[in-house]
């Protein structure tokens, strides 16, 4: 389906927010599509960004200096159709939980995307996210979360918070085992974030991961 | 502690052989297409190398009869046994295990497969099996239980590794909840060739142009978009993980030199793409290994390979590419969840054959919504791809809806299943209600393998040999006969039920 992009909103040299209409496509906080430059034949998987009841759709994409489709959806004009499929995917939350239990999201770099979906979706979730980024520029739209229900762990640069990886701060907190655990991004922060909650006795039923790659 | 790796042959009425096919699915055929089992080959692999007397028991590529294959594992007395089912031969599983436990009742027997992973405790129930693994990365989750089992004489009640059922007497069950793979694919050893006996899968698989040719340790476990509907790679329970590019060109080195691999697959349910891809195909021209005589093939999708990547794979001595052309209507691409639309297929296509690519078009029919338009979409795209060279060879399979896929469930929940045998998940019928008669998919199966005989696509094919390349002579002279016997083959099982009863 052919879909007009409606703003490309730069946060750094290396991500952008793609905006695009809507039309009357609907999806579950948190699902992916997939997106691809009109007759081109090649498109890549984005979760979504926006919430379910935005009027437009929107992606975080990190652009990927080798990469065919993120540098190309960049330097798209504004009005120009792209080609979008989906939604797919079941790293969604379970509405029957939402009033039941807490819920972690722990993500890497554009790996909040689906986290940004599920709060815009669902704005009295009970969250916290813990977000690893390298560099203090990459808290996209910081000011979207509630300040006590984000913590960032900054590997590459000193601040005045966290300074090291993610998997570096997990271990160190307490956690509520009955609590709901969403991981999103590198494969690497992935395995190792699971080890680290599985050692803190949380079910592996408990546990849902997607992997950006 | 010995242990075997089991595949029984299995032999229907019409005389026919259940093997390993699409999808991981069980067909049975006249004439076998011998698929190494990959995760079960590193698996054993890794616990021959730490130390167990594993032996490789594939009834199937050792050319064994039933009874004989019987007596060999009964003489050989294993401590554990392990196979892998899927839905159209577990019955069949349920029995054998329950003989085997009469006759060895020391011998521990776990079930692996699609089919058990989702329904353990039916297996549990249905037989007297003693583990059902709920992972199909049989590889890790064995090597920690085989140690466990030697150890532990108390294991069926304290066993704690995940992804596990465990029998602890008749009635009770051990559930060790949910296994996610956390490892990385890198710690699974390269398939030991010696112990899996390679050669028996080296010949008689129809998409080796030439021989001797192997499946490659895969790259990728489970599928990086892990989405389409009918897909087995589908569920929050599978994750995606992947191999690094230097370990697995390292085997591919070793497959050429020290094995004289002429042709070398890898059944990821999807390759490498984009970079990984790119690096892969350096590698193998870095090392020299194009140079070699061997050609290289694996499984993508519409939409990864982009055309610097496709020219360098070509130059790396790349040939075959098989890649899902499921349908070619956009409701039914859409339904099935695949991600792309119709004309991305024959803009990927062109690309591949541009560069002298070998593509491989596996298609379906037989959803329970394809109307007759959508059908003679995918029959009418098919032909043009074909007759203009766009593809060179194909299958074309039923859709059966298997092991609890998506497809599958909603098949169940729109009460659209004509059977609950599992006998009849086999493929070789329709087991859907559908808009139109049975008979018109079957006719639509015949319609597309005779397009191998249509002089339109045998002219194409004769154009091809002005390339003076050495891989259209071949695929003309050598391969082509091996096809039209194969392609009978297929007819014969698809279009079968014409002749016999249709399930209505």
């Amino acid at each position: 389906m052919l879909h007009k992009v409606l703003e490309i909103r730069n946060l750094t040299a290396t991500a952008y927010v793609l905006r695009i209409e809507r039309k009357k496509v609907s999806f579950k906080a948190g699902q992916c599509f997939n997106l691809g430059l009109k007759n081109s034949g090649v498109n890549r998987e984005y979760s979504i960004y926006s919430g379910e009841n935005d009027s437009c759709l929107e992606f975080l994409v990190k652009e990927i200096k080798e990469g065919i489709v993120s540098p190309s959806l960049r330097q798209v004009t504004l009005g120009e159709e792209i080609n979008l499929h989906g939604p797919y995917g079941s790293f969604v939350i379970d509405p029957i939980k939402i009033k039941q239990v807490k819920f972690y999201f722990i993500c890497t770099g554009t790996g909040i995307a689906p986290f940004h979906s599920f709060i815009r979706s669902h704005p009295n979730l009970d969250y916290q996210i813990i977000n690893g980024i390298r560099s203090l520029n990459e808290r996209y739209d910081y000011d979207e979360y509630h300040p006590l229900k984000i913590t960032t762990c900054i590997s590459r640069e000193k601040w005045a918070g966290f300074h090291g990886r993610l998997t570096a701060y997990l271990p160190e907190i307490p956690i509520d085992t009955k609590s709901i655990f969403y991981i999103c991004g590198n494969q690497k922060m992935i395995q190792e974030a699971y080890v680290i909650l599985r050692k803190k006795k949380v079910s592996g039923n408990h546990i849902f991961t997607e992997a950006f790659f | 502690m010995k242990i075997a790796f089991s595949y029984p042959p299995i032999i229907n009425s019409d005389g026919q052989k259940a093997m390993v096919s699409q999808n991981r699915n069980v067909q049975f055929f006249m004439k076998p297409t011998y698929l190494l089992p990959i995760i079960q080959g590193q698996a054993a692999t890794w616990l021959r190398d730490m130390g167990y007397n594993v032996f490789w028991d594939d009834g199937n590529s050792q050319l064994k009869t039933f009874d004989c294959w019987y007596l060999d594992l009964i003489e050989a007395s294993p401590d554990v046994i392990i196979f892998e089912s899927t839905t159209p031969v577990m019955k069949f599983y349920w029995n054998i295990v329950n003989k085997i436990k009469s006759d060895l009742p020391h011998c521990t027997v776990i079930m692996t497969g699609y089919h058990s992973m989702r329904k353990p405790q039916e297996t549990l129930r249905r037989s007297y099996a003693d583990v059902v693994l709920r992972s199909n990365h049989i590889d890790f989750v064995l090597q920690k239980l085989i140690p466990y089992i030697d150890e532990n004489s108390q294991w069926r009640e304290n066993c704690p590794i995940e992804g596990l059922v465990i029998r602890i007497d008749e009635n009770n069950f051990h559930d060790t909840g949910n296994f996610k793979q956390i490892e990385t694919l890198d710690l699974s050893p390269d398939v030991d060739r010696d112990l899996v006996q390679w050669k028996n899968y080296a010949y008689e698989n129809g998409n080796f142009l030439q021989t001797p040719g192997t499946y490659a340790t895969s790259v990728v476990r489970d599928c990086m978009f892990g989405k389409c509907s009918f897909c087995r790679y589908n569920g929050p329970d599978l994750t995606f993980s992947m191999r690094s590019v230097q370990k697995s060109l390292d085997e591919y080195q070793k497959l050429i030199e020290d094995y004289g691999a002429r042709e070398i697959f890898d059944d990821s349910g999807v390759w490498y793409r984009g970079a990984e891809a790119r690096e892969f195909a350096q590698g193998i021209i870095d090392r020299g290994l194009n140079k070699k005589d061997c050609y290289f093939g694996f499984n993508t999708r519409f939409g990864y390979l982009e055309e610097d990547t496709i020219a360098l794979l070509a130059k790396a001595n790349f040939r075959f590419v098989l890649v899902g052309l499921e349908a070619a209507d956009e409701e039914t691409l859409n339904r099935l969840n695949k991600g792309y639309g119709p004309k991305d297929s024959e803009q990927n296509l062109k690309l591949y054959t541009k560069y002298g690519l070998f593509p491989h078009l596996t298609i379906m029919v037989g959803y329970f919504w394809q109307t007759r338009e959508q059908l003679n979409t995918t029959i009418d795209t098919v032909k043009r791809f074909m007759f203009e060279g766009l593809a060179r060879t194909l299958q074309v399979t039923i859709c059966t809806p298997i092991d609890f896929t998506p497809y599958h469930q909603e098949c169940i929940d729109q009460k659209m299943l004509l059977t609950n045998d599992y006998d009849d998940f086999d493929m070789s019928k329709l087991i859907v209600k559908t808009p139109i008669p049975h008979n018109d998919y079957y006719d639509a199966i015949r319609n597309i393998y005779g397009i191998a005989f249509h002089p339109k696509f045998i002219f194409k094919q004769i154009q091809f040999l002005f390339k003076f390349k050495k891989r259209d002579w071949q695929f003309l002279f050598t391969y082509g006969i091996r096809a039209i016997r194969r392609v009978r083959q297929h007819i014969f099982n698809l279009t079968k039920q014409q002749k016999n009863k249709v399930i209505k």
